[in-house]
């Protein structure tokens, strides 16, 4: 018999047999692997670069200057007087793992009193706008409330029973683009790069993009329908607003298809956590009424510097690991 | 040749059960609720979206070498765990816990990593 297949039902049984399974929960503790500094010592205002790794942290900053930073990572810093760089780490059972590099700068005392400087949370454009550039996370839709459907529109429900093999916000494996405002409930990061007249969203999953323009211009005649539509946007006060359509019929809005006359209607305001977002969405083909979805927090990254590559190369024939039913 | 035995899910039948979001795909061909373990030699450790992999060749009861696909969290993810693209090399002998498939196949979802000097790490 093929070795492989008696592998499996070896180790189920045994994991069985000993009652194991849901009910205990192994979590590993945070560490600190690695935080140094270097030169450690220079004049006033030159370089030192910190360099840390850490391991299952539920949380990384640096005191002072730095703030809130990725799991590993290495940042510049140009120190003017003696400082003492603390790496803090979050941990299970709020736990608080701490590490400390000095670095002299000749003729200063030592100071840890600065604190934290961390990302501006009121960047402004030039013509007084908000700056939305960043680094963001996604949000899952609590207390999302059913659309009502038109008669006959309950094909557009997504059934996700038996064998899917895509996701809980994807229909399938082949990393095609989310669609708006799915993309934001899909875990992978977003970023807005900000411009006087347009803005865009570069996403992490699978490396596609929003252009936004903020001229003022209307929607096209007649947009070609594409995966993440066609959008423009208008300041109203500090939030942003975006108006998006021109989508193909390949996407899916939380759990309903939709057809090429959905519009979406997206609000953004800074606040100090993120971006509030609210979203409506319509599709008179599918929907009775327009389907506001709660406000959420799109969470900001200042951690994160960009958001990352993503080549959808790794993935696998899924399906065949139901095995018969 | 040093043989790397399968060990049986005595002590990491106890992985974190709340796995991330894990949206890019279903997590129902795998048998989540019965987490195993299974130890052996990475051949090739491919980090990349939309999910990291490790090839880990795990040697069975009778001697014969299998080759287990491993699947992790996406990059993201694991960057927030504290993984980087050199945490596991080949020829590390490392032990994944989490759940395999259902169809009998030697592939895993990975929750948690036991590496090669012993630390523990999400996955």
């Amino acid at each position: 018999m093929n070795a492989r297949r008696l592998l499996f039902p070896i180790l189920a049984l045994s994991c069985l047999a000993f009652g194991q399974g849901r009910a205990g929960r192994t979590v590993p503790p945070a560490r600190i692997v690695s935080f140094t500094a270097k030169p450690e010592s220079v004049q006033a205002g030159q370089p030192i670069v910190l360099t840390w790794a850490t391991e299952n942290p539920s949380g990384v900053s640096i005191d002072p200057d730095v703030g809130r930073v990725a799991a590993r990572g290495t940042k510049q810093v140009f120190p003017t007087a003696t400082t003492i760089y603390t790496l803090k780490v979050g941990g299970p059972n709020n736990a608080v793992l701490t590490k400390s590099v000095t670095i002299t700068v000749s003729g200063t005392a030592a100071t840890t009193a600065k604190a934290a400087a961390g990302a501006s949370k009121d960047a402004r454009m030039p013509d007084g706008k908000p700056d939305l550039t960043g680094v963001y996370g996604f949000a899952g839709v609590r207390d999302l409330q059913p659309p009502v459907l038109k008669p006959g529109a309950e094909k557009f429900k997504v059934d996700r029973t038996g064998n899917f093999v895509g996701g809980r916000t994807t229909l399938g494996t082949d990393c095609v683009p989310l669609g708006v405002p799915q993309t934001f409930v899909t875990p992978y990061p977003f970023q807005i790069i900000q411009k006087q007249n347009f803005l865009i969203m570069l996403f992490e999953y699978p490396n596609t993009f929003r252009f936004i323009p903020l001229d003022g211009r209307p929607h096209s005649a007649d947009p070609d329908p594409t995966w993440n539509g066609e959008s423009v946007g208008r300041w109203d006060g500090d939030t942003l607003v975006v108006d998006s359509i021109g989508f193909n019929e390949k996407t899916e809005v939380s759990g309903y298809m939709h057809t090429t006359a959905l519009h979406v209607m997206e609000r953004y305001k800074r606040v100090a956590s993120g971006l509030q977002y609210d979203v409506t969405v319509e599709d008179p083909n599918v929907f009775q009424a327009p389907w506001v979805f709660p406000q959420r927090i799109l969470p900001a990254r200042p951690d994160e510097e960009r958001v990352d590559e993503f080549v959808c190369e790794s993935n696998v024939d899924y399906s065949k690991y139901f095995g018969k039913q | 040749m040093k043989a790397y035995l399968l060990v049986l899910a005595l002590l990491f039948c106890t992985i974190p059960a709340a796995t991330p979001a894990f949206a890019h795909h279903s997590t129902a061909m795998y048998n989540m609720g019965n987490p195993v373990t299974v130890t052996g030699v990475v051949k090739r450790f491919d980090w990349t979206n939309p999910h990291a992999f490790i090839y880990l060749e795990v040697t069975d009861e009778k001697g014969a070498k299998v080759e287990w696909q491993i699947e992790m969290m996406s990059l993201n993810h694991l960057k927030s765990y504290g993984w980087a693209h050199d945490t596991v090399k080949p020829g590390d002998t490392i032990s994944c816990t989490g759940g395999a498939a259902k169809s009998g196949d030697p592939a895993m979802l990975s929750s948690l990593i036991k590496l090669a000097d012993g630390r523990m790490i999400k996955s």
